[in-house]
């Protein structure tokens, strides 16, 4: 059953701080951070994994991935995310030999076709990409908000971000008025009983009251834009909730460093490996560390929250 | 200098009545301004003639006047961004200053104003946003803007729900972020129009006093219109009256309650103790009928013991053993909106006796709403059983009445269902009639105000002839009178068979009209008592008198005394909701609530006129 919009609005926010629903475990960590320091993180450990097709430092990703998603969301949400993710894995490794041909170390014969275990490898790969992809996006948006993003864009674009919070007022709005607007009409039997209201008919009669009602509202914001210096000046200004300080500094310093390091040793390790005809090398291991350090970062900074608090308590 | 002085001010809008619809600029004002063309300003369509006031700095002013007098006209004049788009002459100043050149700068720091809809007027979609907006509109320094908001925030009170959506705030805190919104610009005139229409009576009470506190603490000069002003005139220090497009200063006491005193003994004037009218009578619905008058509870025996107090209800308020008979019944409800969410309805038993209204009143988050919609199926309960056996003929008056209109003018609107429901045209006249619709059949239904939009979802409802009828707050942004043709039309209905399940806060409504009082507390029922019983062994949940109390009682006696109305009321010759009307009933489309003189006297003189 959905959340029940404006009833729950009315009645049930009363019981609780409305806002104050729960956060993911971690997310509180993410509150001591800069947002635009942690979006860059993100953003930066996305496209090392986009980028860098090599076994290890896709494996790397991932785990660092699915040990994120297993700390904040719990084992079970996670698991049920790795029971999709495992067979699209797996998709990936046995369609990619049917299109590649190349390849040195012959597994089997499928008619004409020969498969070969470099491009299951490839395949493979490609498949963690994706996932690993996936579960960092699925991450960032745990713990980066809705609001926080909107702080960082805000700044940049202030009139894009204030389209940007109408808009996610005014859709969940709308969904939850062409609601009330269904259950109305149905809770109506003494008339629908009559009236063949389902259908396409109903649904054109659905639109037609949440057109004529948004319209009708978006005159009255208008108004109430206009009465609070709506085009006052020609440069807004934004609202600042984060500042950036010398902690943001110092946590950017320490991404931008392992991320850069991350991203040369990448590309060099991307130049030497290739997967055909023969998988080469994976070379030294310390050429892996920092990108590994790098993906973990998020990890690191929930555990050292927790284990402050460990101490207090 | 005079905070507000408005010399000789006149408007009118462009052509007359409907027409002024079309401005979009005026929207808001034009089915306050359209009604009143077409209903008694009249003559060329002139709104406002020759208005003159001048208010003092930190004066707290309640301005009355009917619905469509051109309350929100006025108050969209001072306010140059809103001003509706019209023939204009004389000049308002605020601060010495003409409006008309007042800059959108100057504007929004000299005057603030607050809409009725706490909805509407929320732009952004978090809290902290919401109240910088006007800040940044401004281009107020990032901290001076996190300076101002932090004041306005501790002031109200928003700070536990700064990093909130707005969506998830109550009516009555969207409409307090909405005022701190306008404050944060710090103006000195702050002008509100219906601010407390469409929130329950405590957040009402919540929201006045903030205003209380800023025109005392702040010297802020308020201005608030209203046409239901019992609840402002406690804290403003003036009044003035909008009628015939002139202004006049009325006296503060006249607008307050005449008897200071919470309705002590309940309803029975003879005696306030339960028992005092002999035991509550069981209906026994298995043999009856629904809607047919049951002798052994009807007015013959109960009236005569309190006939004092003008209540013509029969103790039909029967205690249903184990639910049988019932037309609605309720068994162990369990509800909650989603599996993290906490309960609602926890354990929920009650049932609804048929032909009876029966009221369900309870604090905010009791689950009243919560109840209506799993009555109405559109909501299914995790554990527990409802018997509803009148759902297929039922009817439900959702929280925004918004939802049911889909026609472009109230007359199509009306009729949209009269295919289907096979209702007469002359039910449908009879309908707008008493409840003053028919001077606004030609508008759009959005063009209405809330009170309006409520009354014309009531009548629509009403005309397909349900036999369950569910409302939830009906009586919300409705002023005396209409409240009483409200009433009337309830008390009509439940004469006519059906039965009526009123979700409300509003207690003096339920204490004249409702037959059976279900308090929920808790997601339960605390108690289902026989109204009377109810309020009068409640200490704390008492009606507070009213005017529509008063009026009520009134066209009840003037009913009476008639030739017998409330007899033909009760029988059987009511079979129909839309025709052959009971006694008091208003057809003025807006009796001045504030002049009870002279309402009861023409109702009265209806019922005389219309009865057989």
């Amino acid at each position: 059953m959905r959340p029940g919009g404006a009833v729950q609005q009315s009645d049930g926010q009363q019981a609780g701080r409305p806002g104050d629903g729960r956060r993911p475990r971690g997310a509180h960590a993410f509150d001591l951070v800069h947002p635009a320091v942690v979006l860059g993180c993100f953003a930066a450990i996305l496209a090392l994994t986009m980028l860098a097709i090599h076994p290890v430092f896709l494996a790397l990703s991932f785990s660092a991935a699915f040990s994120f998603s297993l700390y904040a969301r719990g084992w079970r949400p996670s698991l049920r995310t790795l029971a999709w993710q495992a067979p699209l894995v797996l998709l990936c490794a046995l369609v990619n030999p049917l299109f590649s041909g190349a390849g040195s170390t012959e597994l089997f014969r499928i008619a004409s076709r020969t498969v070969f275990v470099e491009g299951v490898a490839f395949g493979a790969c490609m498949g963690l990409m994706l996932a690993a992809a996936l579960l960092w996006f699925s991450n960032a948006a745990l713990v980066l908000t809705s609001d926080k993003v909107l702080g960082v864009l805000g700044g940049l674009l202030p009139t894009v971000g204030l389209m940007v919070s109408m808009t996610m007022r005014l859709v969940p709005q709308l969904v939850e008025r062409g609601r009330l607007i269904e259950s109305a009409l149905k809770a109506a039997s003494s008339a629908r009983a009559h009236t063949g209201v389902e259908g396409v008919a109903g649904r054109v009669r659905q639109v037609s009251v949440l057109m004529g009602w948004s319209l009708e509202d978006s005159l009255e914001t208008a108004d109430a834009m206009r009465a609070r210096a709506w085009g006052a000046t020609r440069r807004r200004t934004t609202y600042v909730r984060h500042r950036f300080r010398r902690f943001d500094c110092a946590a950017a310093a320490v991404c931008l460093a392992l991320g850069a390091a991350s991203a040369v040793l990448a590309w060099v390790a991307c130049v030497h490996y290739r997967f055909y005809p023969v998988m080469g090398s994976l070379g030294p291991w310390w050429g892996y560390l920092p990108f590994a350090l790098f993906v973990s970062l998020p990890l690191l900074l929930c555990l050292v929250d927790d284990a402050r608090w460990k101490k207090v308590c | 200098m005079k905070a507000v002085a408005v010399s000789d001010f006149c408007f009118s809008y462009p052509g007359a009545g409907g027409v002024a619809a079309a401005v979009a600029d005026a929207a808001a004002a034009a089915g306050d301004g359209g009604a009143a063309a077409c209903g008694h300003a009249g003559a060329g369509g002139v709104l406002l003639d020759g208005v003159s006031f001048a208010l003092e700095q930190g004066s707290f002013t309640v301005l009355v006047g009917d619905t469509g007098s051109g309350k929100t006209t006025l108050l969209r004049s001072v306010k140059p961004e809103l001003a509706p788009v019209g023939k204009r002459s004389g000049t308002i100043e605020v601060w010495g200053r003409d409006t008309t050149a007042l800059g959108v700068r100057e504007s929004a720091e000299a005057v603030g104003y607050v809409f009725s809809s706490p909805e509407n007027q929320i732009v952004c979609d978090l809290v902290f946003h919401e109240l910088a907006f006007g800040l940044e509109n401004l281009g107020v320094a990032p901290d001076e803007m996190r300076r101002r908001v932090a004041e306005v925030a501790h002031f109200f009170g928003i700070e536990p729900w700064m990093h909130a959506p707005t969506a998830s705030l109550s009516g009555g805190q969207k409409q307090m972020v909405a005022l701190a919104g306008v404050l944060v610009m710090q103006p000195r005139v702050l002008l509100l129009d219906e601010p407390t229409a469409q929130l329950d009576p405590v957040a009402e009470r919540n929201f006045l006093h903030a205003l209380f506190r800023i025109n005392r603490e702040l010297g802020i000069t308020v201005v608030v219109a209203t046409h239901a002003p019992e609840a402002v005139a406690a804290y403003a220090t003036g009044a003035l009256c909008l009628a015939q497009g002139h202004v006049e200063p009325v006296e503060l006491g006249s607008l307050a309650p005449a008897d200071g005193l919470p309705d002590a003994g309940g309803l029975s004037g003879a005696g306030g103790l339960p028992g005092a009218d002999g035991p509550p009578v069981a209906v026994p619905q298995a043999t009856t009928a629904p809607g047919a008058a049951d002798p052994a509870c009807g007015r013959g025996d109960g009236r005569s013991s309190r006939d004092g107090a003008g209540d013509p209800r029969p103790r039909r308020a029967g205690r249903l053993r184990d639910g049988v008979g019932a037309a609605v019944s309720f068994r162990d409800l369990f509800f909650r909106y989603a599996q993290d969410a906490p309960w609602v309805l926890r354990g929920l038993d009650l049932d609804v006796a048929p032909g009876t209204i029966h009221a369900i009143i309870g604090g905010n988050g009791s689950g009243k709403s919560t109840l209506l919609q799993v009555a109405a199926g559109i909501l299914k309960p995790q554990r527990g059983k409802v018997a509803n056996g009148l759902s297929s003929a039922q009817a439900l008056l959702p929280q925004d009445p918004l939802s049911l209109f889909v026609c472009d003018t109230v007359g199509d609107e009306l009729r949209e269902w009269q295919k289907c429901c096979g209702y007469s045209e002359d039910e449908l006249e009879d309908m707008t009639g008493r409840l003053g619709l028919g001077a606004l059949a030609g508008q759009h239904p959005c063009d209405l105000s809330g009170g309006q939009q409520q009354k014309l979802a009531l009548a629509k409802l009403a005309l397909t002839r349900p036999a369950l009828l569910l409302l939830d707050e009906p009586t919300k942004g409705l002023d005396a009178a209409l409240k009483c043709a409200i009433g009337a039309l309830l008390v009509e209905l439940r004469e006519a068979g059906a039965t009526v399940i009123l979700a409300t806060h509003d207690l003096s409504f339920v204490s004249q009209v409702s037959d059976t009082a279900t308090m929920v507390f808790d997601g339960q029922r605390a108690c289902t008592e026989p109204t009377a019983d109810f309020f009068s062994r409640n200490l704390f949940y008492r009606p507070q008198p009213d005017g529509f109390r008063h009026l009520w009682q009134r066209q009840q006696a003037a009913g009476k005394n008639g030739d017998g109305a409330a007899g033909a009321m009760a029988g059987p010759a009511a079979s129909t909701p839309a025709s052959g009307g009971p006694a008091a009933v208003v057809d003025d489309p807006a009796p001045t609530p504030d002049d009870p003189a002279a309402t009861p006297a023409a109702a009265g003189k209806r019922a005389d006129g219309g009865l057989p």
